[in-house]
């Protein structure tokens, strides 16, 4: 087609590599302000406290102020806050993980009066966040004689809509046929659920665990409503107070969040074999 | 083989044959407690969700008609709550933040989402590596981001040391009543759009390459290409991710809050930080209750709206 075509093949691989190498650059320059952030908490956590607001951000500090981390944890009680944030977001990962998997092979691999509407149901709790029954769940917990308890702060957080749909969808992947087989060997219900729709879910679980601390673990205003006692406070509730004394160091404050952030990242680095697997159920299907 | 088909067409996916065939074979009862079973698996999570969601919004309903307050015998006051909230200005402002705030951030989501997946859609070098440090920021608990945000935002904060070189002068992100919301609305797209950015990835994904190829073959170019292939085929995915982080954003609260206090003014004051304040600083929990129906409503157009996709796919899937 072309007569100079002798010479445009490499000019065009030439080009195309050009093209692919720029759009690496351009998506790298991306990816890069999205970090710049959790970047900027980290090197601050270990920066010294007047160099804050410096005009020029040291990011990697000459000398390096680890003692904000040992500082930051006895300004208030943090062991304490961190340690109720792990019981009620491992309480409320858990509590997600059974119900949600129960529920979900209810739905996906039975049929009974009903079941659609159970669906809808369950669904439509998505419209029912505490935001919106912040005030009737309050004198729900307030009555039991929850308040200032764990229970109090997860009992309402235990099951989530989205884990039942996730786990649903994912049933519905297992093909019914080893269920039945299962069955037919005179397999009780809950042994075909764990022996052989479990493990063939691992990837929605991994998804559900994740989510269900990542979620529980960032509760505020729940927390906020039904704990006044101080050694009942979650992480975020200390962090704010902690932050709301000005003569507490913005540096030390990074700490915190540098250390509130580990556990979710470690239980995602821990899980991303099957987080990404999993991915696909989050979304549409 | 008609049958089957019929019973298929009827029943939503994967779950009609089990008792269908097992009636025939075991006899009715086999069919009844394998029904039974079903529910049982169900009833814990019904139970919970009449508990902790159903029961309490139903007497948020009640409580909205009262003077209820915790400490005085409660009032039925009728439409009183509703009537000085249609009156109070604070209410007023609320609503309307809080439909600016879901109109900005699922917009802002819905665009950055899509256009980080395209980007790592190309499979240049590198991009899943871009994909897996972009996650990272849903990753950090909300507190830490606002925390963070805050001081990135401070007038002598690092977004304007970054603007500096451009020309853009001392901007007062988070006290400036222009600037405020935007602010807010553009670190929620900073926290949500990269899990978004993995939705629509799963969604690109699905689109058969040979759709592409073909349109190559005759010589569709890259943006007729994505018009005509690309955007179709995601709309399910787009709406997908616009009814979620809708629905995600009604019930904003901790960055609000944290960042700007709901200030300068009520410029940044959301319906869920009014439902806190009026139940529990002022105590004025009927009137909270109120708040409280109005912003189920606008969830439930959006929760609508969700049924609405999950019925087309379920009918997809049969």
């Amino acid at each position: 087609m072309n007569p100079a075509g002798a010479a445009a093949p490499s000019g065009r691989t030439q080009l195309l590599a050009l093209r692919r190498w720029a759009g690496a650059a351009l998506l790298a320059a991306i990816a890069f302000l999205f970090v710049l952030p959790i970047v900027w908490m980290t090197t601050t956590s270990f920066q010294a406290g007047e160099k804050m607001f410096q005009l020029t951000t040291e990011w990697i500090p000459s000398v390096l102020h680890p003692e904000n981390y040992p500082n930051a944890l006895s300004r208030a009680d943090f062991p304490t806050y961190f340690l109720n944030s792990g019981v009620v977001s491992l309480a409320v990962t858990a509590g997600n993980i059974v119900f949600c998997t129960l529920a979900g092979y209810g739905l996906a691999k039975f049929r009974f009066p009903g079941d659609r509407f159970a669906l809808l149901l369950i669904l439509s709790t998505l419209m029912l966040p505490l935001e919106v029954t912040l005030v009737p769940t309050f004198l729900v917990i307030y009555n039991l004689g929850w308040m200032n308890t764990y229970q109090g702060i997860f009992g309402p957080l235990l099951v989530d809509a989205f884990g039942v749909f996730l786990m649903r969808q994912a049933i519905l992947a297992v093909p019914s046929d080893y269920i039945e087989a299962a069955r037919i060997d005179g397999a009780g219900e809950m042994r075909i659920l764990w022996r052989v729709v479990v493990p063939q879910c691992k990837p929605a679980l991994a998804v559900l665990a994740v989510f269900a601390f990542r979620d529980s673990w960032d509760q505020f205003l729940w927390p906020l409503t039904v704990v006044s006692k101080d050694e009942y406070r979650t992480f975020p509730l200390g962090l704010v107070k902690f932050g709301e004394y000005y003569g507490n160091p913005p540096t030390e404050q990074m700490a915190i969040a540098v250390l509130a952030t580990i556990p979710v990242f470690l239980l995602f680095v821990a899980l991303q074999r099957w987080v990404t697997r999993g991915f696909g159920l989050s979304g549409l299907k | 083989m008609s049958q089957a088909s019929l019973s298929q067409a009827t029943a939503p996916a994967g779950q009609q044959e089990i008792p269908a065939r097992r009636r025939t074979r075991l006899g009715l009862r086999y069919g009844r407690r394998l029904q039974l079973i079903g529910f049982a698996f169900v009833l814990p999570t019904l139970l919970f969700f009449a508990a902790f969601k159903f029961g309490p919004m139903l007497w948020a309903v009640e409580l909205s008609f009262t003077s209820f307050d915790m400490v005085s015998t409660p009032d039925w006051v009728g439409l009183e709550n509703y009537e000085r909230l249609a009156e109070d200005p604070v209410f007023r402002a609320s609503l309307v933040n809080t439909f600016v705030y879901i109109a900005g951030s699922t917009v802002l989501i819905a665009l950055v989402g899509l256009g980080l997946a395209l980007a790592i859609n190309t499979s240049v070098p590198g991009a899943r590596a871009c994909m897996a440090v972009m996650f990272l920021t849903n990753l950090m608990p909300i507190i830490a981001v606002t925390l963070v945000w805050r001081f990135l935002l401070h007038p002598f904060g690092l977004v304007n040391q970054l603007l500096a070189p451009f020309g853009v002068g001392r901007m007062d992100w988070l006290t400036d009543e222009d600037l405020a919301m935007p602010a807010i609305i553009a670190v929620t797209a900073w926290r949500f759009a990269p899990y978004f950015m993995v939705v629509y990835l799963a969604g690109l994904l699905a689109i058969p390459r040979d759709y592409y190829e073909a349109a190559e073959i005759d010589g569709a170019g890259a943006i007729r290409r994505f018009l005509h292939i690309t955007l179709p085929l995601l709309m399910p995915t787009i709406f997908f991710v616009v009814v979620v982080s809708a629905l995600l954003s009604s019930r904003i609260f901790l960055m609000p809050y944290i960042m700007t206090g709901g200030g300068p003014g009520d410029a940044t004051r959301v319906l869920s930080m009014l439902i806190y304040e009026t139940g529990f600083s002022y105590m004025k929990m009927g009137e909270a209750a109120a708040i409280s129906v109005v912003l189920f409503a606008i969830m439930l157009v959006f929760t609508v709206l969700q049924m609405r996709i999950f019925m087309r796919n379920e009918r997809g899937l049969a």
